[in-house]
């Protein structure tokens, strides 16, 4: 049943990054959220999964920013404390957390190279708040019911560390054309 | 001999007998002293609440967002603005629930064994609102939902019989619980639509994520009789309702994003989408008012005047805090008056009392502003409310 799970996750997962490389924000919110929540499929949503291999901070002059300030570019729809802060990084968790698998995303512009790119704000779980560096930005922040591009959640419930929540990332998981 | 320190007989007397009044003064106050000791206090005093809930009083829901095991219920006395009492009330604590009749407080929960870890545990606690004690839990299922507080997180029936809170795990659903016999009833999906808002002693509604509302009824025994939905009636992408709705009779009004109100009416047809109208002029929304936090609208029943947080800040200020509270006749559709906030405020609640008070707090510091609610003059501030107070709630 796990590993049928897991298929099934990385399949929708796939299918997810696809669609948010090909199409637009606006046109990626109305396809994918009318067939989302529409049906009672909700635990296959476009997911970004916290066991990917950590990729090492990018080029400053292509990342450009400080990823310990809200003002980093990628934290255009953040809100919590910046894992950079905590022991983590712009992608990575603090020791001893977990990245959650849902999470809620936004389409972050890079002034560097001009591209849009899709991030993804995975909550890293199963401790007490970190308390340092909040930072609430909510450039197209929906509400709860709309809730992949909501970040009023406590996205920490898919985690398996249950739902304390440290910190949030942004991760990078594609470049919205 | 020397002028000056020559005393006569009579003025030597009158100065002896000034002293020996004086020394007779100091010994009778001495003796007062001495056998009027201040009385021993009574050992094992504890205070309780009176049985009749005042108007005046309300509960500052603290999220503690900075310790989040540590949620916090406070009561204040917003007239005398004192803190009256707390509960405390668990992990990603949203608000209390206060029933119209009967001396108990509703407070859905979240529990660790192990604080922020080991077997979770969701309960609806009940509270003697007397003595501000457990006095019975329900346990639930553990898929409460965990957000930001939001007052549509859990409410009741209209008939105070079935308490509805809304679970996101991410799958979509509403737990039901009766609190006559204080038992789970059941769980209710909503796939698709958020939070709950009844209607009815039997009828709530969800907001669903393609614009419409999911209108769910439910039987005498509070299990599902029937799910209709509404039409599309916003656009949930250009100009999305804010889910932070107030109640007035048989309508829910809801602001936009961009300021539009919108009236959700029940009928016994169902729910009813009753023409919008704005809150800010051309004028205003050029000026780049919106209104904006987390309790942002409040309601007096009586007079029909809505409450409303705003701020100068244009698209995507939602969540911004309001300097300034705006009121409305909801009659006449008009704004009447304008409350310039002491303090920067996310949350506003109005008592329900021909005398109403003005309260406000933010999550962003721990204190409630109190005003008259009528004049908008400030009246006093209590601070040190927890850390961060989120949601108020009339007793």
């Amino acid at each position: 049943m796990a590993d049928m799970r897991s298929s099934i996750d990385a399949l929708v997962e796939q299918m997810a990054r696809d669609l948010a490389r090909r199409v637009s924000r606006r046109s990626f919110l109305g396809s994918v959220g009318a067939m989302l929540f529409s049906s009672a499929i909700l635990p296959l949503l476009p997911v970004a999964r916290g066991e990917e291999p950590a990729a090492t901070r990018s080029d400053p002059a292509l990342d450009p920013g400080d990823p310990h300030a809200c003002e980093y570019w990628r934290h255009c729809a953040i809100d919590g404390f910046l894992c950079s802060c905590c022991g983590g990084s712009a992608h990575s968790c603090p020791p001893g957390t977990e990245q959650a698998a849902v999470t809620w995303v936004g389409t972050c512009h890079n002034p560097a190279d001009g591209h849009d790119y899709i991030v993804s704000y995975n909550d890293c779980c199963g401790k007490d708040e970190c308390g340092r560096c909040q930072c609430t930005r909510n450039e197209d922040d929906k509400p709860l019911y709309v809730p992949f591009k909501a970040n009023d959640y406590n996205w920490c419930l898919g985690s398996k560390l249950g739902i304390a929540y440290h910190c949030t990332v942004a991760r990078i998981v594609g470049v919205s054309r | 001999m020397v002028r000056g320190v020559v005393v006569t007989g009579s003025r030597c007397r009158a100065w002896a007998g000034a002293l020996l009044a004086l020394l007779a003064g100091a010994a009778a106050i001495w003796s007062r002293s001495a056998s009027a000791q201040l009385p021993v206090d009574p050992a094992d005093v504890v205070e309780q609440l009176p049985g009749q809930r005042d108007p005046h009083w309300v509960w500052v829901d603290d999220a503690a967002f900075s310790a989040y095991p540590d949620g916090k219920a406070f009561l204040v006395d917003g007239d005398g603005g004192r803190m009256l009492g707390m509960l405390n009330t668990g992990f990603s604590f949203t608000a209390v629930v206060v029933p119209k009749a009967g001396a108990v407080i509703y407070a859905p929960e979240t529990y660790f064994s192990r604080g922020v870890r080991g077997t979770r545990t969701d309960v609806v606690t009940i509270y003697d609102a007397v003595h501000l004690l457990p006095v019975g839990e329900v346990e639930i299922p553990p898929k409460r939902a965990s957000t930001i507080p939001m007052s549509g997180d859990q409410a009741l029936t209209d008939d105070d019989r079935f308490l509805l809170i809304y679970n996101f795990t991410p799958a979509q659903s509403v737990t039901v619980v009766d609190m006559h016999s204080r038992k789970f009833v059941g769980e209710i999906e909503t796939a698709g639509c958020a939070l709950v808002y009844p209607t009815g002693p039997r009828t709530f509604f969800s907001i669903c994520g393609d614009g419409t509302l999911l209108v769910t009824t439910l039987t005498d025994a509070g299990d599902l009789a029937s799910h209709t939905r509404t039409a599309s009636f916003i656009d949930v992408l250009k100009d999305p309702l804010s889910e932070k709705g107030v109640r007035r009779g048989d309508t829910w009004l809801f602001a936009s994003f961009e300021g539009v109100l919108h009236p959700l009416r029940a009928t016994a047809a169902g729910v009813k989408a009753e023409p919008t109208w704005p809150l800010f002029t051309k004028e205003e929304q050029a000026q780049r008012w919106r209104t904006g936090g987390l309790q942002h609208l409040a309601l007096h029943g009586v007079t029909g005047r809505l409450f409303a947080i705003v701020h100068q800040g244009g698209p995507e200020t939602h969540k911004d805090l309001g300097d300034q509270v705006w009121v409305y006749d909801l009659g006449h559709r008009r704004r009447v008056q304008i409350i310039s906030m002491r303090n920067k405020v996310g949350s506003i609640q109005v008592s329900q009392d021909y005398q109403p008070l003005l309260f406000a707090c933010s999550m962003e510091s721990n204190r409630l502003d109190i005003y008259d609610a009528t004049s908008g003059k400030y009246l006093r501030t209590v601070d040190s409310l927890g850390q961060t107070p989120a949601v108020l709630v009339n007793p």
